[in-house]
C-alpha cells in the first residue's frame, strides 16, 4: 500500500486558545479553519473537545481523536477501503477521505495526501577533511532566523496490545517494522516512506491508551535546538532532551503541551530500505539516546542578569 | 519552628494554582491550588514517571474549568483535594500531598522541616 505517512493529527481538547498559541509558538502556521501546518501542508487539527463532528475519545480520555494517513493515489485509497471493508465499516467523508478503527481502538482517516513537495536545503556544515557543505562567506546561523517544522513526522501511541496493533498495520496495511524495543513496541514506517519510523508503540495498561507524543520534522539539530529554545524563552516546559536517539538516529527535544500529550521537534532521521535488516534493543534510557543535554529553564529571581520571570 | 513565607492568599486567585521554587533550583519543586480558601499542597511530581513536572507553562497545573489539576506530558487528571489521579496513564496513583498553614493574616507559610523533608 503506498501510504506516505501521516498528514494530520485531529485533536479534541479543553483549552482550544491555550493549544493553538502553542501551535503558532511551535511554529505551525495558521491555515483557516482550525488547521494547523507545517511547510509541506501537512499539521494538526486543533477543536474542541465536545465538537459534534469528532469521533468519540478513547476511554482513557485521550485528546488525540483520529490520525490521517496521506496516500499516494485515489488507487491506494480504494485499496484501503476495499482491504478494511473486509471486516469493519469504513465510511467515507464529504471531502472524499475515508474512516475507519483500527484493531485496537485508534480512529484513522485516509486521504489522498496534502503534503506538498519541498525543495529546502538541508542544515549544512564545515568539517574539516570534508568538502565545505556552507562554503565561503556563507553564514550559519542567526538569531533572527526563524526555523519552521517541514513535515508531520511521526505518532506515538500508548498501546496495550502491541502484537494486535503491529500485526493490523504489518497485515492490513502494508506497515514494515525497522526496528524494535523488546516487549515495548515496534517502529513502523509505511510502504510509502524510507522514513525510519512514523509509527511507534509503547505498551501499557488498557487505561492508558492514547498518544505518548506527535512530532514534525526540522531541517537540522541547530533547528531543533533553535526551535527548542525559543519554545522555552517562550514560557513552555521541556519534557526531555534535547538529544539524540539511537533507533531513527533522529534529534529530539520534547515539551509537554495543553494538548494532553508530548510534542517533539526531530531532525535528521535514518532513511531504510527493503535491504534493512530490523534491530532489537531492551528499552530504556540508555538505548534510546546517544547523548542527553538536559535543557532547564532558569527563573528563580535574583542572579546576576536574570530575566524577567516567564508567565 | 522555622518557616518561610510563601506569601499571601491573594496571590492565587481561587479556581488557580502556583508553582514555587524555593531553593531556585530553576523548575518549580511544588505548587499550591486555591479552592475557595482552602488550599491544597503537592510536590510538582507525576506519579506517571516519578520524574517530570506537571505543567506545560509555569502555573498551568489546572484544566481550563479548573476541576482537576493535570499533567500536561500525557494528560493525566487528578482530583484537587485528593491529588489522586481519576483518568490517564497514573490512574489511582497519587500526587504527594505536602503541608502548608495559612496564618490569621492569611499568609501562607511552609515549614523548613516540610522542605527538608520532601526535598523541595
Ligand atoms: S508524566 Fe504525567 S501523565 Fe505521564
Amino acid at each position: 500500500m503506498n501510504i506516505i505517512g501521516p498528514d494530520k493529527l485531529v485533536f479534541g481538547v479543553d483549552d482550544v486558545d491555550a493549544c493553538k498559541q502553542f501551535a503558532l509558538d511551535y511554529g505551525l502556521k495558521d491555515a483557516g479553519d482550525n488547521h494547523y501546518v507545517a511547510l509541506d501542508g501537512t499539521g494538526i487539527e486543533i477543536l474542541a473537545k465536545d465538537d459534534a463532528s469528532l469521533p468519540a475519545p478513547l476511554q482513557s480520555g485521550s485528546m488525540l481523536r483520529k490520525t490521517i494517513y496521506g496516500v499516494a493515489d485515489q488507487a491506494t485509497l480504494d485499496a484501503i477501503t476495499e482491504e478494511l471493508s473486509k471486516d469493519r465499516d469504513v465510511k467515507t467523508l464529504d471531502d472524499g477521505s475515508i474512516e475507519a478503527t483500527d484493531d485496537v481502538g485508534f480512529v484513522l482517516g485516509f486521504q489522498v495526501t496534502v503534503r506538498q513537495p519541498l525543495e529546502l536545503a538541508a542544515e549544512a556544515i564545515n568539517a574539516p577533511g570534508a568538502e565545505p557543505q556552507r562554503g565561503v562567506n556563507k553564514i550559519g546561523v542567526s538569531k533572527d532566523f526563524t526555523p519552521k517544522p517541514r513535515s508531520l513526522s511521526h505518532v506515538v501511541y500508548f498501546v496495550p496490545d502491541i502484537e494486535k496493533a503491529e500485526a493490523f498495520y504489518a497485515e492490513r496495511l502494508g506497515f514494515v517494522t525497522t526496528d524494535r524495543f523488546t516487549d515495548t513496541g515496534p517502529f513502523m514506517r509505511p510502504g510509502g516512506t524510507q522514513d525510519h519510523h512514523t509509527l511507534f508503540f509503547l505498551k501499557t495498561p488498557p487505561f492508558m491508551q492514547g498518544v505518548e507524543h506527535f512530532t514534525f520534522h526540522m531541517g537540522g539539530p541547530t533547528e531543533v535546538s533553535q526551535a527548542g529554545y525559543a519554545l522555552m524563552e517562550k514560557g513552555y516546559q521541556s519534557f526531555w532532551g534535547p538529544g539524540r536517539h539511537i533507533f531513527g538516529s533522529n534529534w529530539f527535544w520534547y515539551f509537554k503541551s495543553p494538548f494532553g500529550c508530548n510534542i517533539e521537534y526531530d531532525a535528521d532521521m535514518d532513511l531504510h530500505d527493503e535491504n534493512w535488516e530490523p534491530r532489537e534493543a531492551q528499552p530504556g534510557a540508555d538505548n534510546s539516546q546517544v547523548f542527553l543535554l538536559k535543557a532547564t529553564e532558569k527563573w528563580a529571581p535574583g542572579g546576576p542578569g536574570e530575566k524577567p520571570l516567564p508567565r | 519552628m522555622s518557616k518561610v513565607l510563601l506569601g499571601s492568599l491573594s496571590d492565587i486567585p481561587p479556581g488557580q494554582a502556583k508553582g514555587f521554587d524555593p531553593n531556585q533550583t530553576g523548575k518549580d519543586t511544588f505548587f499550591v491550588v486555591r479552592q475557595g480558601n482552602q488550599l491544597f499542597a503537592y510536590t510538582d511530581i507525576c506519579p506517571h514517571y516519578g520524574n517530570t513536572t506537571l505543567p506545560w507553562k509555569r502555573h498551568h497545573y489546572l484544566d481550563s474549568a479548573s476541576d482537576h489539576i493535570v499533567c500536561a506530558a500525557h494528560g493525566a487528571l487528578f482530583e484537587i483535594d485528593s491529588g489522586t489521579c481519576v483518568q490517564g496513564p497514573c490512574l489511582g496513583q497519587k500526587l504527594l500531598k505536602i503541608p502548608i498553614e495559612v496564618s490569621s493574616h492569611s499568609e501562607m507559610w511552609i515549614s523548613l522541616e516540610t522542605l527538608e523533608e520532601f526535598n523541595l
